[in-house]
């Protein structure tokens, strides 16, 4: 008969594969979910009880359409403005690409910024980079958004009046010299952390000139402990590196190297290099996880076990226990501590000990082939004891190495030793450059109280924020795409920046304000960064040729620039008293209190990107919360304390107490929550106004990383939070067909099970088709068949993609209420499922990136009734704006859930938290609020179309590249001798990509024509491992998959996720 | 005389043919007033504003005949044929009419560095990308879009721009198809070509020529100009 099959069923009992807890559980509300194509409310424009009202408004609307019509005229009069003389070089429209850097706590990035006739509108990695190598993080992506934010400082101000850098340099001159008269006591400065030469240099001079000021620097997301951990093993400060695709076995203790970590764009690139097991003997690494929460390193573990943070001391303890313990009796008797049975936790439990067991046997089989690294949460000693690990694994010198990192200082010790002098009334003059300390100084310090009674304060930052409104004088900053500097990069390489623009506002960088603070003869960033640079490299000519500038200037970094790698050793000496000392720190769970976890959010980092629009509606990647942070929570804790997400809690750390909204989130630790720091801002922008809640007051100096014994207690009220993972559920028989069909839309197996069925992938599903709906496309003959590849293997839904999508598309933000309806714009989803019957503890998290799939029957196409979607002859399904008129059918024939509609003019609206016309004017939903701010429009993409509100849209697979691509490669062609001439005109993998691949650090996505023998592509569509989503409704997508390949333990592992082959259930 | 005052006049009679005649030609009226009022032929061909100088294409393409690319040098690089900057005029300005008050305002721009605002003529709406470079190298001559330049002496809209009239070109690009050294020459035509002449019998065969030389397939697909 002929049929499409239905899809296998899965595990006879529970559920495979799910969501969120929801739909684990079934609630009606997921049900409600999966009878919408988009989520309740999506289609309606307004609520129910507002719809009188806003009838009414369009009452009035229609009565003044007529006045609309402004007569014949074609469209505005537009106005061209030539150069008056043309840069050499410079072509009108077309794009020009320059190399720069950014810097994050310390660490800088080297950036491929693309600019449109002098604007920058697009930030990639420097191909060049040793450490970016092309790709970036979401942060990165967003930050071009970041330098066009409306809401950035303006002005500067001197006690809350406006005021100018002229009034400030003339005020500076008297001041500064005065203080230079009395050797600079009273001068303190607080720097964020920075790696910039200049900066380090500048702060030379300033010491000379002012011999008693005293130099800070705090960042809230620091490395203190790293850093004091490497002082303990081996006498000095040290930063460790680890090269992920030579280790066959990795042991990641609460450390998130993947996303939380300065150089996670290289742990991800190479971390899956080591994972693809394409090579010969089909080898990859395996991944063990220790932490309280989920981390995106967690969701990519083979083993992870969910413990309390503060427990993962006794982890550490254990596999130096197992491993390092031997020959040193000493050490062995104070690390046997932590492995009685007295220890009534969760790690009494004997599956821990066989899975340290396994782990122990793992490293010791990989000895040099192995990684042990701790995250910056856990305390010295646990560092202490990695390093230990590492060095008796043979590891040190081959997978893990280090430079060394001197007048590094201690972040926490700093700022407390500031707070110190500002209370007993030292600090005359205070010059913060950057940072935010008022808000996310450790509480205890008190810091907002205490820059009360400094006479002087100075603030340099890109907001008007916190700390500003409480300084003397704020100072605008420039932007890193605004101004000169230079940095070095988790290695070490000194990579430089150049500005894109001048700067929008007038805002100065930190070595230019400390110029004027020192009266330095150089004003300007440029001199001061190339004096910098000759400097370092040894050349006194300041020529632009010299010591390699022009070189370096066009490449982005100085080649050969990083750190010597060194291989100290551990100090033996005190090794049993440090960890007598950790254990004597350590405190078992007692049952009633819990741990608070500060964590680094994945979107809006310490808070310093909370106005950043793409980053705030960036679904986390693991709890899909959208424009918030909220608590954490185990579902049993949550249970237990009887909350469901959206509850309201206090918690409680000693005398401090903060209320906030739960979020309960599987392979949560009970005894412990997560608390994503950089929310609860306000007054700094619309866009970070309002969003999340604020964990800061509950931080203090001595629990940076996290604070035991705490406790947490339900309040009234409830909080809205929006989780993007229930929308777009793939629904395609009903309810129940999305989870039958989830084996086969994410398929994975295990390591073992690929080696002896290399096409595992293809058995998942049992497929025949023997007859189609319709006529079927035939693009055969045609030049070019565009086509993707995602390696789920590879993916670690770090979400890069979806943000550099968004700059490269212009698609808007649309809002909290909106994205609460369905709304939200991205182009490119990541789905997040957990896996394994217990909410508590998922056996594993499949990421899976979703965009258009660009059918080759595309069921979008039959039905629209106006032909507003069709295939181009390369395979494109292309979406026509100016065609759509809005029935959104094809959204609702689409089976992937990839077509998002434009219900306002998204662009042209600030978007609101909260909706419905109790909160916004009706004006709000009536009519444009204004046209789009010039500012942000001058971030668009001038090669894609801005589209309007009532129109469709989707993944073009980045059609304007293509189109860019093509008529390069063609006007070549053209331009050949015809004897010269190949005899098909091709566009080479290295000519195009999609700005999701080229973003991507782990390499995942792979774009390129099909109808190339060459591309990359066309070669992945043939590996093993590959399938389509949902290939048993013929769809025929371009854009397929590779299997997720899982390595566990084989003595430890659970059965695979799915029978390896499910027969087709007998249907009628 | 009361119940006569309800009964329609005689001449009422008239009114029912009048109104069906009235019915079939005023939507006729209306509908070809529309079609041809809102029509890219009446409401952008002819368009011809004034421009901030009065720079003659007449003079300066055709009676001293300066190639096309001599200022819109970019034209076979980019998408933009660039209007030319400031500067370029004065490559021969600085000698030439240097005291004519008609290039005033071409001093003061070349003097503060501030932009010429010339009027956007040739205007494609906002979501249509047309490239140049593509179909200047493949041998579409300029006067097949912009008309003879070189006769204007302010230029004005010479062809509709709109979707058909780019389409009947991508579905018959053959009699627009020439030689792409030639592009520039808006005066061409095959008959005064005594090499072409003697090498092709036809005309139709020198387009056919240059149609398989450059491999031209136009495309149609939507996303060729729509992104």
């Amino acid at each position: 008969m002929p049929s499409v099959d239905h899809p296998p069923s899965a595990e006879p009992s529970g559920k495979a594969y799910w969501r969120s807890l929801d739909e684990l559980a079934d609630t009606p509300q997921f049900r409600e979910f999966l009878h919408r194509e988009f989520p309740a409310g999506a289609a309606e424009m307004l609520d129910s009880s507002e719809r009188r009202n806003f009838l009414r408004i369009m009452g009035a609307s229609l009565a003044l359409a007529g006045f609309g019509l402004s007569g014949c005229r074609r469209w505005p009069k537009e106005q061209i403005a030539p150069f008056a003389h043309r840069p050499p070089g410079r072509v009108p429209g077309t794009t020009q690409f320059y190399a720069t850097s950014m810097e994050l706590a310390g660490v800088g990035s080297g950036l491929l910024i693309t600019s449109y006739d002098g604007r920058p509108v697009k930030i990639e990695g420097n191909p060049q980079h040793p450490i970016n190598r092309g790709a970036t993080d979401a942060l990165a992506q967003a930050s071009v958004l970041e330098m066009y934010d409306p809401d950035r400082s303006r002005f500067v101000r001197r006690g809350g009046q406006r005021s100018t850098w002229g009034d400030f340099e003339a005020w500076a001159q008297p001041h500064f010299s005065a203080l230079r008269n009395a050797g600079g006591s009273g001068l303190h400065i607080l720097s964020e952390a920075t790696a910039s030469p200049s900066v380090r240099d500048m702060k030379a001079r300033l010491s000379k000139a002012f011999p008693r000021a005293t130099w800070h620097e705090y960042e809230p997301i620091n490395n203190d402990h790293e850093l004091a951990g490497s002082v303990l093993a081996f006498g000095s400060p040290y930063r460790a590196h680890h090269v992920f695709d030579r280790a066959d076995v990795i042991v990641s203790l609460d450390s998130d190297f993947l996303l939380a970590h300065p150089a996670a764009v290289k742990n991800t690139r190479e971390f899956v290099r080591g994972r693809r097991a394409d090579n010969r003997d089909k080898s990859m690494n395996r991944l063990y996880v220790f932490e309280s929460g989920y981390s995106l390193t967690g969701a990519n573990a083979d083993h992870r076990l969910a413990v309390r943070s503060a427990d993962v001391a006794v982890v550490a303890a254990r596999i130096a226990y197992r491993l390092a313990g031997q020959g040193n009796a000493k050490l062995s008797q104070a690390l046997r501590q932590f492995t009685g049975a007295s220890i009534s936790t969760t790690l009494a439990d004997s599956k821990v000990d066989e899975l340290l067991d396994q782990l122990a046997s793992d490293l010791a089989e990989h000895r040099g082939r192995s990684i042990v690294m701790a995250g910056p949460r856990q305390p010295a000693e646990v560092h202490l004891l990695v390093h230990l690990i590492n060095e008796q694994l043979g590891n040190v010198g081959k997978t893990v190495s280090y430079t060394p990192l001197p007048d590094q200082p201690g972040h926490v010790a700093s700022i407390t030793s500031l707070a110190k002098d500002m209370a007993a009334g030292k600090v005359q003059t205070l010059v913060i450059l950057g940072g935010n300390p008022v808000y996310n100084a450790p509480a205890d310090l008190h810091f907002a109280n205490r820059l009360e009674s400094v006479k002087t304060t100075i603030h340099l930052s890109l907001y008007e924020d916190e700390t500003s409104k409480q300084c003397t004088w704020h100072l605008l900053r420039a932007h890193y795409l605004e101004s000169w500097g230079d940095t070095r990069a988790y290695d070490g390489t000194m990579t430089l920046g150049q500005p894109l623009i001048e700067p929008l506002f007038g805002g100065r960088s930190p070595i230019e304000l400390l110029a004027i603070i020192i009266g330095d003869e150089l004003t300007q960033g440029y001199d001061i960064v190339r004096r910098t640079f000759a400097q370092s490299t040894g050349v006194s000519d300041l020529g632009a040729a010299a010591g390699g500038w022009r070189r370096a200037l066009h490449d982005g970094f100085l080649a050969g620039s990083a750190d010597t790698s060194q291989s100290p050793t551990v100090r033996r000496d005190d090794l049993p008293g440090h960890a007598d000392r950790l254990w004597s720190g350590w405190s078992p769970a007692d049952g009633k209190s819990i741990e608070l976890v500060f964590a680094q959010d994945t979107c809006v980092y310490d808070g310093r990107f909370a106005n950043n629009g793409w980053l705030q509606e960036l679904p986390d990647p693991l709890t899909k919360l959208t424009w918030d942070n909220a608590v954490l929570m185990s579902p049993s804790a949550a249970k237990r304390l009887r909350l469901d997400t959206g509850d309201m809690v206090r918690l409680r750390h000693g005398v401090r107490e903060v209320e906030a909204a739960v979020c309960v989130m599987p392979g949560q630790h009970a005894g412990s929550v997560t608390l994503a720091l950089g929310y609860g801002r306000r007054g700094i922008g619309r866009i970070a106004e309002g969003a999340g809640f604020d964990f800061y007051p509950l931080r203090t100096t001595d629990s940076m990383g996290f604070a035991s014994g705490a406790s947490i207690q339900r309040i009234d009220g409830s909080y809205e939070l929006v989780q993007t993972q229930e929308h777009h559920a793939v629904d395609s028989m009903g309810g129940k067909g999305t989870q039958e069909r989830l084996p086969t839309i994410f398929r994975e197996a295990n390591l073992d099970e690929y080696k002896e069925h290399p096409e595992f992938a293809k058995h998942r599903a049992h497929i025949v088709h023997r007859l189609s709906l319709w006529e079927e496309k035939t693009l055969q003959g045609a030049e070019y068949a565009w086509g993707m590849s995602i390696d789920l293997t590879a993916c670690t839904g770090c979400s890069a993609c979806v943000v550099a999508c968004q700059a490269e598309n212009n698609i808007p933000i649309v809002g909290k209420d909106q994205v609460k309806r369905g709304r939200e714009m991205h182009w490119i989803r990541v789905d997040r499922y957990f896996k394994g019957n217990d909410p508590e503890t998922p056996q594993a998290v499949a990421m899976q990136p979703v965009p258009c799939m660009h059918c080759e029957n595309a069921p979008c196409e039959q039905v629209c009734p106006v032909a507003a979607t069709i295939h181009d002859k390369d395979g494109l399904n292309v979406m026509v704006y100016n065609r759509c008129i809005g029935t959104r059918y094809c959204s609702n024939n689409c089976p992937y859930k990839v077509r998002r509609f434009n219900y306002f003019d998204y662009q042209k609206r600030v978007p609101v938290r909260e909706g419905g016309l109790m909160h916004v004017k009706p004006s709000y939903y009536t009519r444009p609020q204004s046209d789009v701010d010039p500012l942000l429009q001058m971030q668009f993409n001038p090669e894609v179309t801005v589209r309007s509100r009532g129109v469709m849209e989707k993944c073009t697979y980045c059609v304007q590249r293509i189109s860019a691509a093509k008529i390069k490669a063609k006007n070549e062609w053209v331009r050949t001798k015809p004897a010269d001439r190949p005899g098909r005109v091709t566009v080479p993998d290295d000519e195009i990509t999609t700005a999701c691949a080229q973003a991507c650090p782990a390499e995942a996505i792979v774009f390129g024509d099909l109808n190339d023998p060459a591309s990359r592509v066309g070669a992945l569509h043939k590996h093993p491992r590959t399938y389509a989503m949902l290939e048993e409704i013929n769809t025929k997508p371009r854009t397929k998959y590779l299997a997720k390949l899982r390595n566990p333990a084989p003595a430890l592992a659970p059965a695979a996720g799915s029978p390896s082959h499910v027969e087709a259930p007998p249907h009628g | 005389m009361g119940r006569y005052h309800y009964v329609f006049p005689r001449w009422s009679n008239a009114l029912m043919p009048a109104l069906c005649v009235m019915g079939t030609v005023v939507p006729l009226y209306v509908a070809l007033v529309v079609a041809y009022g809102f029509s890219p032929q009446t409401t952008d061909v002819g368009y011809q504003p004034v421009q901030p100088v009065p720079f003659s294409h007449k003079i300066h393409a055709g009676e001293l005949g300066i190639d096309c690319r001599y200022c819109h040098n970019t034209v076979e690089y980019a998408a933009k044929a660039a209007v030319p900057p400031t500067q370029t005029c004065f490559n021969c300005h600085t000698q030439i009419h240097k005291e004519s008050d008609k290039l005033e305002p071409l001093w003061e721009s070349y003097e503060t560095g501030q932009p010429m605002q010339w009027v956007r003529v040739h205007d494609l709406p906002d979501f249509v990308y047309f490239n140049h470079a593509a179909h200047v190298t493949r041998g579409v001559s300029c006067v097949e879009c912009h008309g003879r330049i070189d006769r204007m002496e302010v230029v004005y809209q010479h062809e509709r721009l709109s979707m058909g009239w780019c389409l009947s070109c991508h579905r018959h690009p053959d009699t627009h198809l020439r030689d792409p050294k030639l592009v520039t020459d808006l005066g061409w035509s095959f008959d005064k070509q005594p090499d072409a002449l003697a090498r092709f019998g036809s005309q139709s065969e020198y387009h056919d020529f240059w149609r398989t030389h450059n491999s031209l397939n136009p495309s149609q697909d939507c996303s060729t100009c729509h992104r």
